[in-house]
């Protein structure tokens, strides 16, 4: 379903005139005029609204009881009073009635510091309660699951955790239990509520009902700094605070923002945290590698970064253009042009690859990524029809399972899933069933499509079904692709590819992809391979990037983790930074450029990417110009023609779509032949 | 006095078949209407002012000309809950004349130009869902509801649903959740049941009596119908008195007699020796009125006047024999239990208030409990999701402030009494 056009209209609150779409909520409209009406229960996000906690209580002109502002759509000429005694006797009623149950124990509650009833009581309370029998009790805390825990004295009936459980997430986890002043929040059968969503909950609980095991009671929020920056765990890049204490992050929150996740996080990006912190030389297995370390006797010990690059740029230069470079999904823009420099320029080695589906021919690539032809996350949402092509969005792109399930429950979207078989076999029917829907249509596709011998004939296929159903010619309609990897949008466009120089245009030489690499190395054919982030075991079959590393001469990785692969093979581990300290640029699956930005300082002696590729790059007597992070970006707005003019600043925390700048008219499009 | 529109012949053996009912004229009125056009009994409808008789006392035809015109699909729905305590006419309206009700539906559902209903009755009143089951069963053989009822073309499904026995669900919001499968909860409105309702189609939603009620209009014609009873409230009503009077049960009566006739005549006032001390009106959600309030007319507007309400026509007796603070503790205790826990102020309002009332009980409260509890049922009132709060708070406010001495005095009996207070020691 399109989305709706909205009017603008004027009503007055407290006095004064605001500004406001029409239909929006009054509490929405109010904030516009700086009024604040206090909610618990309301979040638009869950869907529409539901009326409970009666906090929003104001009075409307013309209309004898007072009104939930949650609930009220503004219209023209409406007059608001959110201060008069009336209101102001309702709202600190309803704080009393909230309170009469919930503990008062706040210098002991994790919640204590940032917690909207604290807030709401401490501004709309009457100060004092005239409670005095006892309250209600229930066993606490107790495990809701592995990572939430459930204080039920502390609920206020709110339901925000269970609509998300059933509204929004859809698994039907959560539910109440009992009636009256009895009910509480559970799962049946005092199951853990195991689910891909599951702590979003803590977020959403407005009191400290619901909190993170991992966190609880690790920090005050006078004892932590937020840091804004882009989860890449996975390519739908969601938007994420960082809690950080002491140069640790402690926590991650969603980071609203509505083009890409919605307000939204799984439980992957928000719990895999502990994995980011620690240091180590990686000895213990699992750890986080933060010295460099060099294979002396058969063992990799650690060494200074002076030793590391040197031994590792002569291995490199030894082997020359005999060399290969791959890099991974978690690497950003800037990364991957300097090291896709480093090989092309340092090495004469074009033998450079992000991607793992095989070789695209170029005009392809042109073709898939033609500016006309991209959907954005939020056209999933309001498009007639969504194809869901050879992907699984809940485990490729967690996120868009969520903007899927809104689009079908809230506006009506037509979802439909194929794979590969049906586009080569059936098109003409997808196609047909599609268009029964309306002209706005999104195929969400996957890069493993374009994987194998096939690939090139399959991408071929999706692109004569985007004509076929003349996408490139709809607004709110196109592709949009989950690349295998976090960034690997931005890596291609950044010319880490085998037949592509920045910006995708035609390279000088075209090198091996990633699969041809592998084989080559395997052979004997090429000695040294560079692991940037990368791993081969995921890359390619296990059995052939076991006899890849085995049979070369010189392995040199930049890796965050000592996996067992390079325990055995690797001749030098250079340690990188998580994102969590990263700096940089990525590049969202529809084109969103967004920024990286430190949130702790780097562990032990770990260095950032730019650098570390440019220290080598200088040992071969190459010089990248690059000296600070700002300038790697730099290098890669200038690389990229359709980047052109970029700067950070443009970026900034909320990203940009290089599609809607006007250097996006740089962009190649061809048509494959 | 009694008039019987609805209770005409409601003893006669057999009723509740089709063979008698048919015989005492019934189902006639369905051939007249499916007669006229939608349009025709729906002007009926409104021409007879008949007030919805479940609670609300919302005109009946200005309900049906509030659901959208068109050929998209309505629902009717009968509440047939009666879950307000008190409350039994329904129950003796099912039991009797099943098809009164039934016949009433389909008139209705052709009216509102519905194709669906359904009759959500209470899950205790067994006898009744049976009795209805099978009245349903003859009259969809006989051709009175399904497919081209009575060769007119209006087609209607009607499904006899039993409730699990919650008092919300008679709220007719947390009636359509029910029915819907899921947890009764209130719903909030707008979007009212008109627009959105059922499944989230348009949906008219009224009491078992008022459908009863609409042969009778169909026959009399609306205009003779709003002739009985009041200007603003037309029509007979049933009353069904409980308590402490000698003879409880249903009346039918002309609304606009004094409540006196009601209480006195009809079921035979309190027992020998005794006095009214407070009646409630409506149900035992309707604020109590005092024994010396008997005159007041028996409609919707003079009860409201009088700082009560008709609510569902359930006349609750208290005689000067009985603690009126027994009466509150046993009116919060109910809504308490009942209350469905969505929204804040009835949830914590009616516990909070049990708990207040609990303590004067123990003999343990102080005067500014009183003030507390009066000033917690204010909070209360208007402030809610759907009406049960506002349907404790309403009663309990006004024994407060009617019956505040005996309050008083009780705080001061209960406490010499309690045993701990008295020093007492235990045998």
């Amino acid at each position: 379903m399109p989305r709706p056009e909205q009017n603008t209209i004027t009503l007055t609150i407290d006095g004064r005139e605001v500004q406001a779409p029409e239909n929006s909520m009054l509490v929405d409209a109010a904030k516009l005029g700086d009024v604040e009406i206090p909610v618990f229960c309301y979040e638009p996000k869950l869907g529409g609204p539901v009326g409970a906690c009666r906090m929003c209580l104001v009075e409307i002109e013309g209309i004898p009881k007072l009104q939930t502002g949650c609930s009220t759509p503004v219209k023209d000429g409406m007059v608001v009073n959110t201060q008069s005694e009336r209101v102001k006797t309702a709202q600190e009623a309803v704080v009393e009635f909230l309170l009469i149950n919930h503990p008062l124990d706040c210098p002991v509650c994790d919640k204590g510091g940032e917690c909207p009833l604290q807030d709401i009581t401490f501004g709309w309370g009457g100060g004092i309660s005239r409670f005095v029998d006892p309250k209600r009790h229930f066993v606490k805390p107790l495990e809701l699951s592995p990572t939430i825990a459930i204080d039920r004295e502390r609920c206020i009936l709110c339901y925000r955790c269970v609509r998300f459980s059933q509204d929004v997430a859809e698994d039907n986890q959560l539910v109440l239990l009992e009636r009256g002043a009895h009910s509480f929040v559970s799962t049946f059968d005092g199951h853990p509520y195991v689910a891909p969503f599951s702590g979003n909950i803590v977020d959403l609980c407005p009191v400290g009902a619901l909190t993170s095991r991992p966190y609880r009671f690790r920090a005050r929020p006078w004892d932590i700094e937020d840091a804004g920056s882009v989860c890449t765990l996975c390519p739908a890049q969601c938007n994420v605070t960082l809690t950080v204490r002491d140069e640790r992050v402690l926590r991650v929150q969603a980071r609203d923002h509505p083009e890409v996740d919605d307000g939204w996080l799984c439980d992957r990006g928000r719990f895999a945290y502990p994995a980011l912190g620690g240091s180590g030389n990686g000895a213990e297995g699992g750890a986080r590698i933060t010295e460099p370390l060099l294979r002396d006797g058969g063992e990799l010990r650690v060494v200074s970064w002076e030793r590391a690059l040197t031994e590792a740029a002569s291995a490199l230069k030894r082997a020359g253009d005999r060399s290969a470079g791959i890099v991974g999904g978690g690497a950003t823009g800037e990364e991957g042009l300097l090291l896709a420099r480093l090989l092309r320029e340092g090495l004469g080695s074009a033998n450079v690859d992000s991607r793992s589906a095989g070789t695209l021919a170029l005009s392809i690539h042109h073709a898939l990524s033609d500016p006309r032809l991209q959907a954005t996350v939020s056209d999933l949402e309001f498009a007639h029809a969504v194809l869901v092509l050879e992907a699984d969005p809940i485990s490729d792109a967690p996120i868009l399972d969520l903007r899927l399930r809104k689009g079908v429950r809230r506006h009506g979207m037509k979802l439909l899933q194929a794979s590969v078989a049906d586009l080569r076999e059936r098109p003409a029917e997808l196609a047909a069933e599609l268009g029964q829907a309306g002209q706005e249509i999104v195929i969400l596709w996957a890069e493993r499509l374009t994987a194998g011998p096939d690939g090139e004939g399959n991408a071929r296929a999706l692109l004569e079904l985007a004509e076929s159903l003349a996408l490139e010619k709809v607004t709110g309609a196109g592709l949009l692709e989950i690349p295998a990897g976090a960034n690997g949008r931005g890596l291609r466009e950044a010319g880490v590819l085998p037949n592509a120089a920045a910006g995708l245009r035609e390279s000088r030489e075209t090198g091996l992809d990633t699969q041809g690499i592998a084989a080559a190395l395997a052979e004997g054919e090429l000695s040294a391979l560079l692991l940037f982030e990368a791993d081969l075991l995921q890359a390619v079959s296990p059995e052939l990037a076991e006899r890849a590393l085995e049979r070369a001469t010189t392995v040199v990785a930049h890796a965050t983790f000592l996996t067992d692969a390079l325990r055995a093979h690797a001749s030098v581990v250079l340690p990188a930074q998580a994102y969590a300290e990263k700096e940089g640029t990525i590049v969202h699956p529809d084109g969103r450029l967004q920024r990286l930005r430190p949130a702790v300082a780097h562990p032990g002696e770990t260095r950032a990417g730019w650098q570390v590729i440019t220290e080598l790059a200088a040992r071969l007597e190459l010089d990248l110009e690059v000296l600070t992070a700002s300038m790697a970006s730099r290098q890669l707005f200038d690389a990229v023609p359709f980047y052109a003019g970029l700067t950070l600043d443009e970026i900034g925390g909320r990203g940009i779509r290089w599609q809607d700048r006007p250097a996006a008219g740089a962009y190649r499009a061809e048509v494959p032949a | 006095m009694s008039a019987k529109l609805l209770f005409a012949g409601i003893d006669e053996p057999g009723l509740n078949t089709l063979e008698v009912y048919r015989r005492r004229g019934g189902y006639e009125s369905l051939a007249k209407a499916l007669a006229m056009t939608p349009e025709e009994v729906l002007s009926q409808l409104e021409a007879s002012g008949l007030r919805g008789r479940g609670g609300a006392g919302f005109q009946m035809g200005k309900k049906v000309s509030f659901l959208p015109k068109g050929s998209i699909d309505k629902y009717l729905v009968c509440n047939a809950d009666e879950s307000e305590p008190g409350t039994f006419k329904d129950r003796e309206l099912m039991q009797k004349t099943p098809h009164l009700l039934i016949e009433g539906l389909v008139i209705a559902a052709f009216a509102a130009g519905a194709s669906r209903s359904f009759i959500y009755i209470r899950g205790e009143y067994v006898l009744q869902a049976d009795l209805l089951d099978a009245a349903l069963a003859e009259a969809r053989a006989a051709g009175y509801v399904g497919e081209n009822i009575l060769g007119s073309g209006f087609s209607l499904s009607l499904i006899v649903h039993r409730g699990a026995g919650a008092y919300i669900c008679g709220e007719e919001t947390g009636l359509l959740d029910s029915l819907e499968g899921k947890r009764g909860n209130p719903r909030l409105k707008p979007p009212f049941p008109a627009n959105e309702g059922l499944y989230k189609g348009p949906t008219l939603i009224n009491n078992v009596e008022t459908l009863a009620t609409v042969p009778t209009i169909i026959r009399m014609g609306g205009e003779a119908y709003a002739k009985i009873g009041t200007e603003t409230s037309t029509g007979t009503k049933l009353v069904s008195v409980s308590g402490h009077v000698r003879k409880p049960g249903n009346y039918e009566i002309e609304l606009g007699i004094p409540s006196r006739e009601i209480i006195y005549d009809l079921a035979g006032g309190p027992p020998e020796g005794r006095s009214v001390k407070c009646w409630f009106p409506g149900g035992s959600s309707a604020p109590v009125l005092g024994g010396d309030e008997l005159d007041v007319p028996y409609d919707f507007d003079s009860l409201a006047k009088a700082g009560s309400m008709l609510g569902s026509g359930a006349i609750i007796v208290v005689d000067d024999s009985t603690p009126i603070l027994d009466v509150a503790l046993k009116v919060a205790k109910f809504y308490r239990h009942e209350s469905c826990g969505k929204c804040t102020p009835c949830r914590e309002g009616t516990s909070w208030t049990v708990e207040m009332l609990e303590r004067i009980d123990r003999g343990e409260a102080t005067p500014m409990d009183l003030e507390i509890m009066a000033s917690v049922q204010d909070h209360i009132i208007g402030n809610c999701l759907c009406v049960l709060g506002d349907a404790m708070a309403m009663p309990i406010g006004s024994m407060i402030v009617k019956f505040k001495d005996e309050f008083e005095a009780q705080m001061v009996q209960r406490h010499v009494d309690a045993p701990q207070a008295a020093g007492a020691v235990a045998p």
